[in-house]
């Protein structure tokens, strides 16, 4: 079949809204809104079709560039991978006017969940006096019962609040969910305008989208003013790498300057919080946690937790650290919990909801379980505190109809055995908003996640926008869609624009800075580890060019003969890159091999692989165009010729060229950069010791001292100071002795000394850190000797006292890890 | 009855530890029928600070903590006990049916450590089985009385499983218990709960100690007891909890010695703690409860 070609003609702006069609009675953002508003959709349509050049796809693959360079990503459970967030470009448009229903009915629910999570933890007046069953706190697996009498000194259980949104066919919007453990989605939030901004210019000023960036610094000013200090100290505790969100937390940290840290990074001592970071403990003012209370301390709440820090309880308690939200608040997010919020609202505020839940039946009442068992065939059906129960593997909603047969009765005899663990619920059909599928511009249903915060004043703003899913299918138009498939960004147009350009967003000017923040101690030690794999894995790559004989034409005589090559492949065997058997195959096997090894520890994908490791835990530190390079995937396969491995090994090669450039050129001289140093220092200086006495042991071979001035890329040099062909010696004092030789041992310890020596001390007697006295001590060493005494012996002593340095660093800088007790039930009987 | 309880724990690491922090559960809290007196808890080296307090359930808590490095710590706790034998109106009561006991939790305004709203539902180690479940149900039904029905549950667990100390291990689920009926204490009374809250009866995990009598004929040794742990219901307003022993198929009595109740054994394990340095250890234990009269 042969497509036609696209008419420049039709495509006059706007036109994709021209053609669209919502089916009738769903209800659609775009079709069923008001004029003014249908003239901003129309205008910022017209505004995509203009850059797209009138292609929905083009403009989807725009937004995808702009979220991969962005290197916002995903995790699924249980994927080791993570995933590209997916973002579609046409956003959810909403007029102020609506927007503004929304706003007032967010902050009436956060004042009313702010007042029963002060109600449950203190006085407990709506259980004693009946107006809320015990059992709807009880049955949430994050009531915190030891936090009963004991709020925060601030007065400020929560500090945002994210709800999930739903509209229905005539316009209303409705809440579907309350979160208050984690507001996940307000990192994505933020990137998602961020990747919009970055596709469309200037088109959400010229249709007078809200600003979110506002939003932010109210969050962060709202975290700050509740802390006791002047100048508090706002850390983000994540639970670490693995977790699904990850990304979007490291995002987060970096954009609003919050140290980034794991409970491994933290202890607590006379009842306050301290970060461990290389310039000693340092105290924490606030956590914003995106850990569950339950796992916050592992002596107070679930001792097998990992993620939390022993006694944070006792902190908080003495008063003197924030916790955003208050642990235990979680308790006001289950399904149950939801079904009493309307009457409580009326009771606690003297209000009317202004915003409807959706309609929510908690079986645990026996009115109510009537009801539920009666409607089941026209209800969804959840489990009431977000776990899984019997018959409902997961949180999400199941209707009701869906259950048939034995399943219908081992439903309705699991209910009547446990009524309290079930919820039924209205199932809300969903109006739709355009969006982008295959290339056309049509209607799908979607929900809307929206954020609100506490500023410096206390007093509440809902972030203008937040971020909408939608559906990738038509089928279900209702509130069961779940997690929906894609992400859009949300847009509240004003008519006008506003009167004068957005205030910055602090009002103040700080004092001048030139620190760069913190530095913990596992972050430390991450970089340290981040430079020495990437260094090792370099090394490994300029001997597998050595090898093939590579690095410059002209010298690609130096390594052919057998015996270098052969001490080449020890080497290998040696650094764990290739195993014994390898090593005595063809030369082109055994250097794929090399480069494709991912499971021997210095097989150059292993290399990489913990590299990433290491990585990610950095993420928030490293520039965006930096953390691109590292995280771009590297083509795992099995090369065999020549020629392809060659373009393998110098695409390698010119990988950690462009990421020592960004180091070199764009990263600021701190700590951080110091740890990436020493790591890659240390490393070289190894990798050095060992190439040499490797390749000094073949006796008096010309070819052997070549290749060691290719590995450590000295040919030039050496020959602009020699007439003759490479020596003993001579080679020896450029690799080894030479402080000026970039690539040679004396240098990377001159450099290890200039790194250690920038490092803050924690010593009060203005003696040097044990680092620092070893290196120095070590350099002096090379100082003293001449090329000719330069042997196996010295290399290896060097090589030892450079491995004993490491562990020096490692004791001096990076963290001991905390392990857990393991008393176990040998005390049972 | 009166008893002499003292019970001693020594752990040994294999190289030095530092800030160890550690909370010890083990002091008993107060129950209806048994009176402790002279209680005395010490810990060795000295603690930097130690601090009393409650745990989330109905569970007593030391936290402590060293902050010097140590090789050896030791913690004893010891105590006299006066247990009373259960009153005739527990042991001849049947408490209200299951269909009503429900109700009566569900409706109960209270939210205290015991109160039967917060051991009706799922705990961390305590999940929903659905296995476990259809397997109590054969034993109950919305009419049985709740003492009947722990009564059942309680014998069903003694005469189906066998007690086989290395069957199972401290981290062993309720479920794996079950389908392997075999394991220890622990295993039972956890197993006893999951079903009991299948069918809607609070329930909660009670860590203690048992008094243990010598094979006939021999000496009664000193230190040669262990902890025990069984399952209490909670059977209406006017019976409250009554403690059931799936272990040795009785209610608890006078020789069971309780320290206190959690949702399961992680709300109430004797100890938790945490340090820095090698996990490496090594512990020695001895429990004595030694009757008076």
């Amino acid at each position: 079949m042969v497509s036609e070609p696209r008419t420049k003609a039709s495509a006059a702006l706007g036109n994709w809204l021209d053609d669209y069609s919502a089916p009738a009675g769903v209800g659609d953002l775009y079709r069923d809104a008001p004029e003014p508003v249908r003239q901003r959709w129309r205008a910022i349509a017209s505004g995509l079709a203009a850059i797209s050049d009138n292609d929905p796809s083009a403009l989807q693959d725009l937004a995808a560039r702009h979220i991969a360079e962005l290197g916002l990503t995903f995790r699924v459970t249980g994927e080791d991978e993570e995933r590209a967030w997916p973002l579609t470009p046409i956003p959810v448009t909403i007029g102020a006017t609506e927007w503004e229903g929304i706003e007032k009915g967010l902050i009436q629910r956060a004042r009313l969940l702010e007042e029963l999570a002060a109600d449950i933890y203190g006085p407990q007046r709506l259980v004693n006096e009946g107006h809320l069953p015990a059992a709807v706190i009880a049955g949430s697996a994050y009531f915190a019962r030891k936090m009963l009498g004991r709020g925060p000194e601030s007065g400020h259980f929560i500090h945002v609040y994210a709800a999930d949104l739903a509209r229905g066919p005539q316009g209303g919007w409705r809440v579907l969910k309350d979160r208050v453990r984690l507001a996940t989605g307000i990192g994505y939030a933020l990137e998602n305008r961020l990747a919009m901004v970055r596709s469309t210019d200037t088109l959400p000023s010229d249709n007078h989208v809200r600003r979110k960036a506002e939003f932010y610094a109210r969050l962060r000013e709202g975290i700050a003013a509740d802390c006791t200090r002047e100048q508090p100290r706002i850390a983000l505790l994540t639970p670490g790498r693995f977790n699904q969100t990850y990304a979007e937390q490291a995002h987060l940290a970096r954009y609003l300057g919050l140290p980034l840290v794991e409970g491994r990074d933290l202890s607590v001592l006379e009842d306050k919080l301290y970060v461990g970071t290389i310039a000693g403990p340092k105290r924490i003012d606030a956590l914003w946690r995106w850990v569950n209370t339950n796992a916050l301390d592992p002596l107070s709440f679930d001792a097998r937790s990992q993620l939390g820090v022993a006694n944070l309880f006792d902190a908080w308690v003495a008063g003197g650290l924030e916790v955003v939200n208050w642990p235990g608040v979680e308790v006001l997010e289950s399904p149950a919990f939801s079904a009493f919020l309307p009457r409580l609202c009326s009771f606690l505020l003297g209000e009317r909801p202004l915003l409807p839940t959706v309609a929510t039946w908690w079986c645990g009442q026996a009115a109510e379980a009537a009801t539920v068992q009666r409607r089941l065939g026209e209800l969804a059906l959840l489990p009431a505190f977000d776990e899984p129960v019997e018959m409902l593997p997961s949180a999400a909603p199941v209707a009701g109809r869906s259950f048939e047969g034995e399943a219908r009765a081992a439903l309705v005899e699991a209910i009547g055995r446990r009524p309290m663990d079930y919820c039924g619920q209205e199932i809300v059909h969903l109006s739709t908003t355009p969006t982008v599928v295959d290339g056309r511009v049509v209607a799908r249903p979607f929900t809307v996640r929206v954020f609100v915060a506490r500023g410096a004043d206390g007093t509440w703003s809902v972030m203008p926008g937040g971020f909408a899913r939608i559906s990738m299918s038509d089928d279900l138009p209702t509130s069961l869609i779940g997690e929906g498939d894609v992400s859009a960004d949300v847009w509240v147009v004003d008519e006008e624009a506003p009167a004068s350009p957005p205030p910055g967003l602090l009002t103040q000017e700080p004092p001048i800075t030139r620190g760069t923040g913190i530095l913990a101690s596992q972050a430390a030690d991450n970089l340290y580890w981040f430079g020495r794999y990437n260094e090792r894995a370099e090394l490994t790559v300029r001997i597998v060019r050595s090898i093939l004989g590579s690095s410059m034409e002209v010298d690609s005589g130096f390594a052919q003969k057998g015996d270098a090559k052969r001490a080449l492949g020890d080497l290998l065997v040696m650094w764990g890159a290739i195993t014994p058997d390898t090593a005595k195959r063809p030369y082109p096997v055994l250097c794929g091999k090399a480069l494709s090894e991912d499971t021997l520890p210095g097989g150059v994908t292993t290399l990489l692989r913990r590299r990433m490791d290491v990585g990610l835990g950095l993420r928030e530190r490293f520039s965006r165009d930096f953390w691109r390079i590292v995280s771009r995937p590297t083509d795992v396969v099995e090369i065999h010729l020549p020629q392809n491995l060659l373009s393998r090994a110098k695409r390698l090669t010119e990988h950690f060229s462009a990421l020592a450039g960004l180091v070199s050129e764009n990263m600021v001289r701190g700590p951080a950069w110091c740890f990436l140093g020493i790591g890659k220092r240390i490393e070289r200086a190894l990798g050095t010791c060992r190439i040499v006495a490797q390749l000094i042991e073949q006796d008096g071979g010309f070819d052997a001292l070549g290749t060691l001035l290719d590995l450590c890329d000295s040919q030039i040099i050496y020959r602009a100071r020699y007439l003759t062909g490479p020596m003993r010696n001579p080679a020896i004092d450029l690799v080894v002795l030479d402080p000026s030789n970039p690539r040679s041992l004396a240098f990377q310890l001159c450099a290890l000394v200039e790194e250690l020596a920038a490092l803050p001390t924690i010593r009060e007697d203005g003696l040097p850190e044990e680092p620092l006295r070893q290196a120095r001590t070590l350099s002096a060493a090379l100082e003293e000797v001449r090329a000719a005494s330069v042997d196996g012996a010295f290399l290896h002593s060097i090589e030892q006292r450079l491995l004993a340095l490491s562990e020096e660093i490692s004791g001096r800088y990076f963290l001991q890890f905390e392990r857990d007790e393991a008393i176990g039930r040998s005390l049972l009987g | 009855m009166r008893y002499a309880v003292s019970h001693l724990t020594t752990v040994t690491y294999a190289e030095a530890i530092r800030m160890a922090q550690f909370a010890v559960r083990l002091r008993p809290a107060h129950w209806p029928g048994q009176s402790v007196t002279d209680y005395v808890f010490s810990v060795e080296p000295q603690p930097a600070t130690i601090v009393e307090g409650e745990g989330g359930y109905y569970i007593n808590e030391y936290k402590f903590e060293l902050r010097d490095p140590i090789g050896q710590l030791s913690v004893e706790s010891r105590f006299h006990v006066d247990r009373q034998p259960l009153s005739e109106d527990v042991t001849g009561a049947s408490g209200p049916k299951l269909a009503e006991l429900r109700e009566l939790a569900m409706t109960r305004p209270d939210l205290s450590p015991l109160s039967p709203a917060s051991y009706i539902f799922a705990s961390t180690i305590a999940r929903p089985e659905r296995e476990i479940a259809e397997w109590a149900g054969q034993f109950l039904s919305d009419a049985t009385p709740v003492v009947e029905a722990g009564s059942r549950l309680m014998g069903a667990i003694h005469s189906e499983f066998a007690y086989d100390g290395d069957a199972t291990h401290p981290d062993t689920s309720p479920l794996e218990a079950f389908e392997k009926r075999r394991g220890v204490c622990q295993d039972f009374a956890h197993v006893m709960i999951v079903a009991a809250r299948a069918h809607g009866i609070p329930a909660g995990y009670v860590s203690g100690y048992l008094r243990t009598l010598p094979p006939p004929g021999r000496e009664r040794l000193v230190g040669a007891d262990a902890m025990h742990a069984w399952a209490c219901l909670w059977c209406g307003d006017e019976l409250g909890w009554i403690g059931f022993d799936p272990t040795n198929d009785m209610l608890a009595d006078v020789d069971h010695i309780f320290i206190g109740m959690g949702r399961d054994y992680s709300d109430v394990a004797p100890i938790d703690g945490r340090f820095r340095g090698s996990a490496e250890q090594s512990m020695y234990f001895s429990v004595d409860v030694a009757p008076l009269d």
